[in-house]
C-alpha cells in the first residue's frame, strides 16, 4: 500500500518561552492513506516497547439513552474479532510477557500493549485485527454490560461519596456532551444492544478516526513498514461528525445537595467551569489550583500536583490552622472542551458547610486580590520538572504521545505543555482567577450523610 | 486525566516484574504459528496470531552492597536513565511492635514529619516542596502509611523514603536525616492529628476494603498483633507523646534491615553521602520478632459484615497458606497463574468474562516475613452472591481435582518468564527483588535461576500445591454486605459468625 508520509521530527515550535532543560520526546508522525496517524518514539533503554491505539470517541460522543456506551463498547473490544478468539486477546499478551488494558474517558477510548520487544508482530497484529472488525454476539454484550454494571456498583453506588461526581458534573455542564458521566446510568446501560454495538464500530472505529503510537526498543524505519503491512489496508469511513462542546455562559451560582447513606461525614465540593485545558488560561489555573489546595490532573502522563498539598492555602488554613476539615483538595482536568476547577473538603463532624465555604470563598477571592508569591510559583515550576522527568516508560509515553495526538491533534503537546506551564506569570494566575472563579459560575454541592443511627459522624468524639 | 474520568477496563493490573543483559532462548524461526491447540475453558484459540516463539532470556542488573559505619546494608542500583534518586530505608519500627497500643508504629511514623529539634512541620513542608522532593515515613510494607486498606501493614519492617532530582539529592538527605534524628513530637502537633485522624476512621468504617481487610486478619491471626489492620479509636484515645517517643527511640535504629538506592547515582558517592547525612544514626540490637506461621484452620466457617444500604456483597475467599521460602512457593506461584492472577487466568475468564458476576475477581498469594496467606476476592452485586460464590468455589475444586491442560499450563509458566523482560523499565523493581532475595535469605543466583525453576514445574505439581494451599473444605469466608439479604443464603455454605461494624 501507499503512504502518505509527513514524517516530521518534533522539534521546538514554542520561540516565545525561553527553552526549557526539560527533557523532550523525539518522535515521527506520519499518516497512512487510509488516514490512521502513526507516531514511533525509539527508546532502547529496555528490551521492551508498547503500542497505544486512541480512537477518537468518548463519552462526550454519546447519545441519549445511550450514556456509558463509549466505555461499554471499549469492553467489547476485548471480546474476539475476526482472527481472535474470544479471550485469545488476553492469552496472547500475557503468555508472552505482556499486560493490556483499556481506558474510556469524557474524550478518547483508548487500548494499551507493552511486550518484550521480539512480540512487535504480536501487537500489531491483535490491535489491527480489531480495528477490522470485531465479533459481535448478543452472549458477549450481556455479559460485559452485567461487569460494566458491577464497576458502577464498585466505584459508585456502593462507596460512600460514589455518586457525588456525577451529580456535581450535571450541575456543572448544561450541554449533554459533558453533562452525563462516563459510565452511564443503569438504565442506558441496559437498553444497548447489539446493533449499538455494530454502528458504533462503523463510525467511530475507523483507522481515519485513530491514533497509533508506538514507543520502546523499535527500529522507526522497520516498524512503520509493519504497521503498514498491518494496519494498511483496513478502509477508512465517513468520518463522524465531531460532538459539540460549546456551552452557554453560567448565568449564576448552582448549588445542589445529596443525601448518601454510605457517608459517615459531610463533603462539600466547589466548582468552576473553565476552558479547555490548551487554553493558556487553563495553565494558570492549574498552577492556581496547585497553589490553593495541591494540584492534580499533571501534565501528559506525568505524575499530577505531586505531595505538595500540605503546603496549600486551603490545607494550612482548613486543616491546620482552623481544624474544620479533615482533607481538602483542589485540581484541574485535561479536557478538550470546558474543564472544571474543582475543590473538594471533607468537613469534621459538627462543623459547618457555611463556615469552611466561607473560607474557602476568601481563598479564592485572594488569587485575584493578589498574585501568588514568587515561592509559591516556584514550587509549581519543580513539579512540572519533576513530572517530565518521571516519564519514563514506554507505556506513559505511548499513552501521552496517542491521548495528545487523538484529543488535541498534536502529539508535540507531551512537549509543549511542559513549557507552557513553565510559562505561566502571578499576573497570568491573577487574571484567569479573575475572570472564571467567580460565584456565577460557582456549583456548590453537598453531600450529607443520610440513614441508619450509625451515621451521622458524631462518634467522632471531639 | 482526572482519575474520576476516567474508567479502565479492569482494575489492578501491575505489570509484573525485571536490563541489559539478555540473550534469546530457543532458536531462529521467528513468527512460527503454534501448532494448533484445543481451546480451554472460556477461551477459543484460533491461533493465527503471529507470535515469536523466543522468549527474550533477561538477567537482572545486579546490585553492589555496601555495608555504612553505622552497621546499615545498604543495596545500590545506579541507573543513570534519568536526573533522579530514589532511596529506601527500613526500620525495625512495625504494628507487630505495637503491644497493648494497636496503630502505636502508625502514630509514630504519621508523627515523624510534624517537627524536629530545630524545624516545625510547616518548615520542613515547605522545603521539601522548594526542592520539589518528596520524603516519607510509611508503617508497613510497600508503599508505606495504610495502602487503602488492601495491604496488611505486616512486612515487619517500616520504611522511610526519599525521591529527589539528582541536583537536590543532598538537600533532600538533609532533611530526611534531621527528622529520623531529631523527631520531636510536638504535643500541639499530636492533639492536631488525632483530631484528622478520629474523622479519618470514622470514615474507613465506611469502606467495604477496610471491613474486609480488618476481618481476613483478625480471622487467619487471630491471637497476636497481626490482627490488628490499623490504629483504632480505643487506642488512639490512650496513646500519649511519650509512647510515640519510647517507640521512636527504641525502633527508628540501624538494626538488622536492609536500606536500597537506585538511579544517578554511583556506589561510592551514594555510601558518602549517606554517611555524611545518617553516619551518626545509631542504636539497636532490636529483639527479633517471633511469629511463627500458624497451620491453616481447619473448619470452613462463613463471617458476615453487615453494611445496610450495600448494593454488592464484597467477598473475601481465604485461608493461611505458605511461606516465601518454602520449597512448593514456585509451584503455587505458576498454579496462582492458572487459577487467579491476570485476565487470561480462569477466574476472570471464568466468573468475569463469562458469568458477568463481577467487574474484577483475582486470587493471590501473600508471603511476607509474618503474613502467609491465600486469598481471593470479588465483589458481586447483591442479588448473585450466591450463585458466584458457588462457582468460584467450583473454580477451587476444579484447580485441586482436575489436571490441568498441557497449554494452560504451558501459558502460565511462559507468562512468568517471559514478563521478566518489562521489569527492566524500572531500576526501582529490579532493586526491590534483590531485596527481596535478601530479606529472605534466598540464594544468590535466586533469580538467575529462576526461568528454569519456573519451566520444571509439571501438571502433577499443580494439582499437588492446589489441594494443599488452595483452601476448599476448609475455607473461610468473609461477607461484607446488606446482612438481611445475604444472610441466610451464607448459611449454605458454612456456619455463619456476624460481626458488627462500629
Amino acid at each position: 500500500m501507499k503512504l502518505l508520509a509527513i514524517l516530521a521530527f518534533a522539534a521546538a515550535a514554542f520561540a516565545q518561552q525561553a527553552p526549557s532543560a526539560l527533557p523532550k520526546i523525539k518522535f515521527t508522525d506520519t499518516r497512512l492513506e487510509n488516514g490512521l496517524r502513526v507516531i514511533v518514539s525509539e527508546d532502547h533503554y529496555a528490551p521492551v516497547y508498547a503500542i497505544a491505539v486512541a480512537y477518537k470517541v468518548g463519552s462526550k460522543d454519546e447519545r441519549r439513552g445511550r450514556t456509558g456506551f463509549a466505555h461499554l463498547f471499549e469492553h467489547m473490544m476485548f471480546k474476539g474479532s475476526e482472527n481472535v478468539g474470544m479471550g485469545e486477546l488476553d492469552f496472547l499478551i500475557y503468555t508472552n510477557g505482556g499486560n493490556s488494558n483499556g481506558t474510556t474517558n469524557t474524550d478518547r477510548t483508548s487500548y494499551y500493549e507493552v511486550l518484550p520487544k521480539n512480540q512487535l508482530d504480536l501487537g500489531l497484529y491483535l490491535e489491527a485485527d480489531r480495528m477490522r472488525g470485531l465479533v459481535i454476539t448478543q452472549e458477549n454484550l450481556e455479559n460485559q454490560r452485567q461487569a460494566v454494571k458491577e464497576e458502577r456498583r464498585l466505584s459508585g453506588d456502593n462507596m460512600a461519596y460514589g455518586n457525588t461526581s456525577e451529580k456535581l458534573e450535571e450541575l456543572v455542564y448544561d450541554n449533554f456532551a459533558y453533562h452525563h458521566s462516563v459510565i452511564g446510568s443503569m438504565e442506558d446501560l441496559d437498553a444497548a444492544s447489539v446493533d449499538d454495538v455494530k454502528q458504533f464500530f462503523k463510525t467511530y472505529y475507523a483507522p481515519n478516526n485513530a491514533v497509533l503510537a508506538l514507543v520502546g526498543d523499535l527500529d522507526t524505519k522497520d516498524t512503520l513498514a509493519k504497521v503498514r503491512k498491518y494496519f494498511g489496508n483496513i478502509p477508512r469511513q465517513t468520518p463522524p461528525v465531531p460532538a459539540d462542546l460549546t456551552e452557554p455562559a453560567k448565568e449564576g451560582e448552582r448549588r445542589g445537595k445529596l443525601a448518601d447513606p454510605l457517608a459517615r461525614l459531610t463533603r462539600l465540593d466547589i466548582a468552576y467551569r473553565i476552558p479547555p485545558s490548551s487554553t493558556p488560561d487553563a495553565h494558570a489555573l492549574a498552577a492556581a489550583a496547585q497553589i490553593l489546595g495541591g494540584g492534580g490532573g499533571g501534565g501528559f502522563g506525568g505524575r499530577g500536583g505531586g505531595g505538595a498539598g500540605n503546603n496549600s492555602r486551603l490545607y494550612l488554613k482548613l486543616v491546620q490552622e482552623k481544624e474544620l476539615v479533615t482533607n481538602v483538595s483542589c485540581n484541574t482536568d485535561r479536557r478538550v472542551g470546558p474543564g472544571t476547577f474543582h475543590i473538594s473538603a471533607t468537613l469534621r463532624p459538627g462543623k459547618t458547610t457555611a463556615e469552611v465555604e466561607g473560607l474557602i470563598g476568601e481563598e479564592v477571592a485572594r488569587l485575584y486580590s493578589e498574585p501568588v508569591t514568587a515561592k509559591e510559583l516556584a514550587r509549581v515550576m519543580i513539579n512540572v520538572r519533576r513530572g517530565a522527568e518521571s516519564r519514563l516508560t514506554a507505556l506513559s509515553r505511548a499513552q501521552a504521545l496517542a491521548d495528545a495526538a487523538a484529543v488535541f491533534d498534536d502529539p508535540n503537546k507531551v512537549n509543549t505543555d511542559s513549557d507552557l506551564q513553565l510559562a505561566v506569570t502571578a499576573a497570568d494566575i491573577q487574571r484567569a482567577a479573575k475572570a472564571y472563579l467567580v460565584t456565577a459560575n460557582r456549583v456548590v454541592f453537598v453531600t450529607n450523610p443520610a440513614g441508619g443511627a450509625r451515621q451521622g459522624g458524631r462518634r467522632g468524639g471531639q | 486525566m482526572k482519575t474520576s474520568l476516567a474508567v479502565v477496563r479492569f482494575g489492578g493490573a501491575g505489570a509484573f516484574a525485571c536490563q541489559l543483559f539478555f540473550s534469546l532462548l530457543g532458536s531462529g524461526a521467528a513468527f512460527a504459528q503454534e501448532p494448533a491447540a484445543n481451546s480451554f475453558r472460556g477461551m477459543v484459540r484460533l491461533n493465527r496470531a503471529p507470535v515469536s516463539n523466543e522468549v527474550l532470556k533477561v538477567k537482572l542488573p545486579r546490585p553492589v552492597e555496601k555495608t555504612l559505619s553505622n552497621g546499615l546494608r545498604l543495596v545500590i542500583l545506579e541507573s543513570h536513565r534519568a536526573p533522579t534518586i530514589a532511596l529506601t530505608i527500613s526500620v525495625p519500627s512495625s504494628s507487630l511492635r505495637d503491644g497493648a497500643l494497636p496503630g502505636l508504629s502508625e502514630a509514630t511514623a504519621a508523627m515523624m514529619m510534624l517537627g524536629t529539634t530545630t524545624k516545625t512541620a510547616r518548615q520542613i513542608s515547605e522545603a521539601l516542596a522548594d526542592i520539589g522532593a518528596t520524603v516519607t515515613f510509611g508503617n508497613g510494607g510497600g508503599g508505606g502509611g495504610r495502602g487503602g486498606g488492601a495491604a496488611a501493614p505486616t512486612g515487619g519492617a517500616s520504611t522511610i523514603t526519599v525521591n529527589s532530582l539528582t541536583e537536590n539529592f543532598d538537600a533532600s538527605l538533609a532533611i530526611m536525616s534531621d527528622v529520623l534524628l531529631h523527631a520531636s513530637f510536638p504535643a500541639d502537633e499530636f492533639e492536631k492529628w488525632k483530631t484528622r485522624e478520629r474523622s479519618q476512621l470514622e470514615q474507613a468504617r465506611t469502606q467495604p476494603n477496610t471491613l474486609s481487610n480488618e476481618t481476613l486478619m483478625a480471622v487467619l491471626y487471630p491471637n497476636d498483633a497481626r490482627r490488628f489492620t490499623r490504629l483504632t479509636l480505643e487506642s488512639l484515645n490512650k496513646i500519649t507523646r511519650e509512647n510515640l517517643i519510647e517507640h521512636y527511640q527504641k525502633y527508628y535504629v540501624p538494626a538488622g534491615e536492609l536500606a536500597g538506592i537506585s538511579g544517578d547515582i554511583a556506589p561510592a558517592a551514594a555510601v558518602a553521602k549517606l554517611e555524611k547525612a545518617i553516619g551518626a544514626w545509631k542504636g539497636g540490637p532490636v529483639e527479633k520478632i517471633a511469629l511463627p506461621m500458624a497451620p491453616p484452620i481447619a473448619e470452613k466457617k462463613v463471617y458476615l459484615v453487615s453494611r445496610p444500604g450495600s448494593v454488592q456483597t464484597s467477598l473475601t475467599l481465604a485461608n493461611r497458606a505458605i511461606e516465601r521460602t518454602n520449597p512448593d512457593y514456585i509451584a503455587c506461584m505458576v498454579m496462582n497463574q492458572v487459577l487467579g492472577s491476570g485476565p487470561a487466568a480462569r477466574l476472570f475468564r471464568i466468573i468475569r468474562e463469562e458469568k458477568g458476576y463481577t467487574y474484577g475477581v483475582s486470587s493471590s498469594y501473600t508471603a511476607t516475613r509474618y503474613l502467609q496467606h491465600f486469598s481471593s476476592a470479588m465483589s458481586v452485586r447483591t442479588e448473585v452472591t450466591e450463585p458466584a460464590l458457588t462457582d468460584l468455589l467450583k473454580e477451587f475444586k476444579e484447580i485441586r481435582d482436575v489436571t490441568v491442560p498441557k497449554e494452560e499450563l504451558d501459558g502460565a509458566k511462559r507468562t512468568l518468564v517471559a514478563s521478566f523482560a518489562l521489569g527492566l523499565e524500572n531500576p526501582a523493581q529490579v532493586l526491590q527483588r534483590w531485596m527481596q532475595q535478601r530479606e529472605f535469605g534466598l540464594p544468590e543466583d535466586y533469580w538467575d535461576t529462576y526461568s528454569e525453576k519456573i519451566m520444571a514445574i509439571t501438571a502433577a505439581d499443580v494439582m499437588r500445591v492446589a489441594k494443599k494451599y488452595v483452601p476448599y473444605d476448609n475455607v473461610q469466608i468473609i461477607a461484607v454486605g446488606d446482612g438481611d439479604k445475604i444472610r441466610d443464603l451464607l448459611k449454605k455454605f458454612g456456619p455463619v459468625e456476624e460481626k458488627a461494624v462500629e
